[in-house]
């Protein structure tokens, strides 16, 4: 392995990084804002929607992610188009850049993960807290907001960090429709110097080091959480 | 101050209270007694609306519900009219001791922050834990716990409060912290609601002792006549039976 050439490689993949864990945070917090509606609509038992959230969660698990965003890259934009005709905009769809699809489809598809993540840390929070804040005039809304919520944080912590880190991993799924992340970049940087080791070593060590760094923090906010539980 | 008409209450197909009818007056240390199962739960319950009765009516001051037609608004008035003590404390987890006393009254009261913590630290002060204040419940012992929550429950000054078997989830040597600071809260003159098996307390500090069996007010009355003169075989039969199954507990103590 050829030294020199790691360190020029991490020069050229380390201004990616910014915009490959930016792309995460979003996916992350998309996942958590759908499987939070999906979450509700199962635990609220809406009717028919509630049936076609089990329809999609299954679809969603059943099928691999490249085939979703390969659906998505060919079908997406007119699906768009189709809704911006219905309301007479001018918007041609078949502008979305790539990015945008590789979002929509990695949010959707680790939300139905964070669907069940959610409800089930919801659910551990006891009874008896609820009724708590109910017997002292809180409305639902400020029960659920200052006491459950917090609560059911602590338990959905550690499968968050996960999530977080499964989203950066499936971010790299994103090269097959050019999005440029982590991998991408250093695929091009591989191809254009032809030291393909060096290429993916400091890829690999990247993507590692985020690792640490998100297991480190959501290990340190939890143990802050839990020594108040 | 408090006039409860016909309450009925089910959980599914059973029958849970049949019909209760409960007056109380300002100032009142009201406590029920009775065999486990029998609803005395749901009846505090009922008063904070936590479980739905599916009739009867309630006035509570000047506020004034049918439980077949409440709505919301009504709900909020009983809630912050009424405090309750739970069997398990019910402390809010994720919040420190003094946060647990301060927080309805920033939530609920609108109260500033400040104004909340100087009334909060005066009432864990009262209940003996102001040195508590920062840590959280899972720190404190049983009876702490269940000391926190009284205080928690006085911060909102409720006209009522309710208290749901208090001590029946302490170890023996805790409960006696908690009654004292109970007879304390008391003697402020607040309106008390009372569920316990402690009965040498119910008859020291009520004055109004109500005997339930099966969703049913049998007999009420002060003290002395429920527990030295009841002319009621039923009230006459559970005490017997609770004296002598709690011989040996009672002795030990
Ligand atoms: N949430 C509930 N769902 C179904 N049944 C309940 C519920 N809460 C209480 N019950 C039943 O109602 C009856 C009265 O309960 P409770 O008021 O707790 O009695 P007590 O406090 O006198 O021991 C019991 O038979 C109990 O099993
Ligand atoms: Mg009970």
């Amino acid at each position: 392995m050829n030294l020199e050439i790691l360190w020029q490689d991490f020069l050229g993949i380390l201004p990616i990084v910014p915009q490959t864990v930016a792309l995460a945070v979003i996916i992350f917090l998309l996942s958590i804002l759908i499987g939070t509606i999906m979450a509700l609509i199962q635990e609220y038992n809406v009717p028919i929607l509630k049936q076609m959230v089990i329809l999609f969660k299954l679809f969603l698990r059943g099928t691999p992610l490249i085939v979703f965003i390969f659906i998505m890259y060919y079908s997406l934009p007119s699906v768009v188009n189709f809704f911006t005709g219905l309301l007479n905009m001018n918007y041609n769809a078949h502008n979305i850049p790539p990015a945008i699809i590789l979002i929509v489809a990695v949010s959707l598809t680790v939300s139905s993960f964070q669907a069940e993540t959610i409800r089930g840390s919801f659910l551990s929070v006891s009874y008896g807290q609820m009724e708590a804040a109910r017997s002292l005039g809180y409305t639902p809304f400020q029960a659920f907001t200052r006491i459950i919520t917090p609560q059911a944080l602590v338990e959905a912590l550690p499968e968050f960090g996960s999530a977080f880190l499964v989203v950066m991993k499936a971010i790299s799924l994103g090269f097959m429709i050019t999005v440029v992340d982590i991998f991408a970049q250093s695929r091009l940087i591989a191809s254009s110097n032809s030291y393909y080791i060096e290429a993916f070593v400091v890829a690999a060590l990247m993507y590692w080091g985020i690792a640490v760094l998100v297991v480190t923090l959501t290990n340190k906010f939890e143990s802050r959480l839990l020594s108040k539980s | 101050m408090l006039n409860i008409e016909n309450l009925k209450l089910s959980f599914g197909e059973k029958e849970v209270l049949k019909g209760v009818n409960l007056s109380v007056d300002k100032g009142d240390v009201v406590t029920f007694i009775g065999p486990s199962g029998t609803g005395k739960t749901t009846i505090l319950k009922c008063i904070n609306y936590l479980v739905e009765p599916h009739e009867g009516r309630m006035q509570m001051g000047s506020i004034s519900v049918d439980f077949k037609k409440i709505n919301k608004k009504e709900t909020l008035k009983l809630r912050r009219n009424t405090a309750m003590v739970f069997q398990q404390f019910n402390l809010f987890k994720n919040k420190t001791v003094v946060e647990n006393v301060m927080d309805a009254q920033i939530a609920v009261q609108k109260k500033s922050k400040k104004e909340a913590y100087n009334k909060s630290m005066e009432l864990l002060d009262k209940v003996g834990l102001s040195d508590k204040e920062k840590d959280y419940p899972s720190k404190l012992s049983g009876g702490q716990q269940q000391r926190v929550s009284i205080a928690r429950a006085l911060a909102v000054e409720p006209d009522i409060i309710l208290f749901d078997e208090p001590t029946s989830s302490l170890d023996p040597e805790l409960v006696d912290e908690v009654l004292k600071v109970i007879e304390s809260v008391a003697k402020t003159g607040v309106t008390i609601l009372l569920v316990t098996h402690e009965m040498d307390f119910a008859r020291k500090i009520s004055n109004k002792v109500v005997f339930m069996e099966k969703g049913k007010v049998i007999e009420e009355g002060p003290p002395d006549q429920i527990f030295e003169n009841s002319e009621n075989e039923r009230t006459k039969q559970f005490l017997k039976k609770f004296y002598s199954e709690n011989k040996e507990v009672l002795e030990v103590r």
